[in-house]
């Protein structure tokens, strides 16, 4: 089952849990079925038209993959990272 | 080799304008920077003298690793007691004055004593020959970009600067100490910036100090082989990574408004309806026709998080324009355009101001009805009223807590008399209770732990990992935004000198640097029970979720012991 590993920053909606086990065979049903589990959680990730925030980069096993590419084929043992620009200041 | 040998110390007596140049302890080969600074104060400082009097003790000391070929390593520490907090205080600044101290082998700069006449105004002069202070009636009240100016006429173009504007020189509570940075016209745009230590040089009438390296080379570490690899490697993995700050902190506006830590109107809710024309993309955008761009704020650096900033006719007016500075003098004061920020945080560096303070303290004066919100011309005139000294621009200089009293208003968020930054406590828990334990009180740079589904069980914990990472990267010389770990600081010590530093070692440095700065503050007279966060943050509910502190104090004070170490302190990375 693909794992989607989510920042700190976002674990507000996921109360703390950094790893999330999902089912799902692309990056964007992976991200989904996190949102779909964890209210709060899709407006971290998706802006008003649907797209994936700017500052928001997602990795596929340590990989940089673009933002659109949500059709992005993940396997049973893969890991999608979600990754948000924190910075201080 | 036994690495860097024969450094030394610069003395610096005001009262008679004297210098010694001394040995630096051999003991202290692996303190620097912000535990340096620590060490020297509970050794050399009476914590309970007045910060603005003779006893008080100012230290300007980069960190171990400055002036080395490591990236982004050059980072310099000032610190003293803090006329705003009342206890210790270290500020932290980027720019060429650390690496040039210490490619001279000059381990700290520690001055002492006071003029006898409060009107002259003395400079430092520093080079490979030895350091001598000398009056510059000339350069009484400058600014400090028209200082920098002025210096540059007659300074050799290796030469960097360390500086205060005219609020350092009233002694302000919210005054900076100004570093130059290593563009070519070194302008002074790196500030450390909190606690007042701008009021405190300036109560020593040093105006400035310059350091000229001429041709000093870096300073060679014990296992340069090995040190040169680990140098190339660091490099070569983070510019592999995702590089979190190549376009700035200011471009994190759209993640902390989402996060409900992007204040507004003086911190009575975390969201900004402007957060759009704050956002750091708009400055971005602006490079294309205005030709702003990012850079390095010191030599050396690989991380280049520095955004310089452009006005509409393409000349220069700022840099580096903070998430911090958009937060504080534009969010919170419910001013909208990033444009404005840039005009206040370009006033701040000239007047020489710590924009996280001066923010919250016109913040504070538009919520106690002073000014209308939003009013930016307003503030750009606060700003200079700071400048010529008048009653409310001394108000306003003196930083929140002092503006609050003055209008006698009751939602005045600073804790132990420092403004809260940016992040906010009520969310962020765990860096809630780094404000509160932190001897520097509050003060991101600390311990920031963004991070707002933390359960509970945690927050002290991540608290204090945080503030012992972050004491020990202040104390490196690294950029905090390099984002090293203690076993990579540790690692680069090991080959700077030729001796393992193990895992053991590096913590308790890492902790001694707290227990140092603890000890000055309870000798201070200072709270041995956590500070108290204030009544608004409390009873001021923010986001959909209604949240205030209510952090138990019980809680809290579990800060202060020692929790124990665990493979994870080892690999988190500092954070400010």
């Amino acid at each position: 089952m693909p794992q989607v590993k989510v920042p700190p920053p976002y674990q507000g909606p996921t109360q703390g849990q950094a790893r999330i086990d999902v089912i799902g065979t692309t990056v964007g049903e992976c991200v989904e079925a996190v949102c779909a589990r964890f209210a709060g959680f899709h407006e971290l990730i998706f802006d008003a038209a649907g797209n994936v925030h700017k500052f928001v980069t997602l990795f596929v096993n340590g990989d940089e993959i673009e933002r659109s590419a949500l059709d992005t084929p993940v396997g049973k043992a893969d890991e999608v990272e979600i990754l948000a620009a924190i910075a201080g200041g | 080799m036994a690495g860097p040998s024969g450094d030394r110390l610069i003395r610096v007596d005001m009262t008679t304008q004297t210098v010694k140049i001394v040995a630096f302890p051999e003991a202290w080969k692996l303190l620097g920077g912000r535990g340096l600074s620590a060490r020297i104060l509970v050794e050399e400082c009476d914590a309970t003298c007045d910060p603005l009097g003779p006893g008080n003790v100012l230290v300007m000391a980069p960190g171990v690793i400055s002036g080395t070929a490591a990236p982004t390593s050059g980072r310099i520490s000032i610190g003293g007691k803090s006329p705003l907090t009342g206890g210790i205080k270290e500020a932290n600044a980027g720019g060429n004055p650390g690496q040039d101290l210490m490619k001279l082998g000059y381990r700290a700069v520690v001055v002492t004593g006071q003029p006898k006449d409060p009107n002259k105004r003395y400079a430092l002069d520093v080079t490979a020959d030895g350091a001598v202070v000398k009056e510059v009636p000339d350069c009484k009240g400058m600014w400090n970009y028209a200082l920098i100016e002025h210096l540059a006429k007659s300074y050799p173009d290796t030469a960097s600067f360390i500086s205060i504007g005219p609020a350092g020189e009233q002694r302000l509570k919210g005054a900076s100490v100004a570093c130059t940075d290593q563009e070519q016209e070194r302008h002074p745009a790196r500030h450390a910036a909190r606690g007042g230590l701008g009021a405190v040089m300036g109560a020593k009438g040093l105006k400035y100090v310059s350091i000229d390296p001429a041709k000093a080379g870096v300073r060679q570490a014990a296992e340069r082989k090995e040190f040169v690899a680990r140098c190339k490697k660091y490099t070569k993995d983070y510019l592999a990574g995702p590089q979190m700050f190549k376009t700035g902190t200011s471009t994190v506006v759209p993640v902390a408004q989402m996060l409900n830590t992007f204040p507004y109107k003086n911190r009575t809710a975390g969201q900004s309806p402007d957060a759009e024309t704050l956002s750091g993309a708009r400055i971005i955008e602006s490079f294309a026709t205005r030709g702003g761009r990012m850079h390095n704020c010191m030599t050396g650096c690989i991380v280049q998080c520095s955004n310089v900033v452009h006005d509409a006719e393409g000349n220069y007016k700022t840099s580096a324009l903070e998430f911090e500075t958009i937060t504080l003098l534009g969010a919170n004061c419910a001013i909208q355009s990033w444009e404005d920020v840039a005009d206040l945080d370009r006033l701040c560096d000239e007047v020489g101001l710590d924009t996280i303070e001066t923010g919250a303290a016109i913040a504070v004066y538009m919520d106690s009805g002073g000014m209308e919100w939003g009013d930016a011309a307003g503030a750009k005139g606060l700003l200079e009223q700071i400048a010529e000294g008048t009653e409310l621009g001394v108000a306003i200089g003196n930083g929140a807590a002092s503006i609050g009293k003055k209008r006698g208003h009751h939602r005045v968020p600073v804790v132990r008399g420092q403004a809260v930054p940016a992040w906010d406590p009520r969310p962020l828990k765990a860096t809630g209770i780094t404000y509160c334990t932190s001897p520097m009180g509050a003060d991101h740079t600390a311990g920031l732990i963004v991070n707002p589904g933390m359960p509970q069980q945690d927050w002290v914990r991540a608290s204090q990992e945080a503030q012992m990472v972050n004491a020990l990267c202040d104390s490196s010389g690294f950029c905090q935004f390099l984002q090293p770990t203690l076993d990579d600081i540790r690692a680069f010590y090991g080959h700077l000198y030729g001796e393992e530093v193990s895992r053991e070692q590096i913590s308790d440095m890492a902790w001694q640097v707290l227990q140092d700065e603890w000890e000055f503050n309870r000798r201070a007279g200072l709270s041995e029970h956590g500070d108290q966060m204030p009544d608004c943050m409390k009873q001021d509910p923010i986001g959909p979720a209604k949240m205030v502190w209510d952090v138990p104090a019980d809680l809290v004070v579990q800060a202060y012991q020692r929790q124990g170490d665990r493979e994870q302190l080892f690999t988190m990375k500092a954070s400010g």
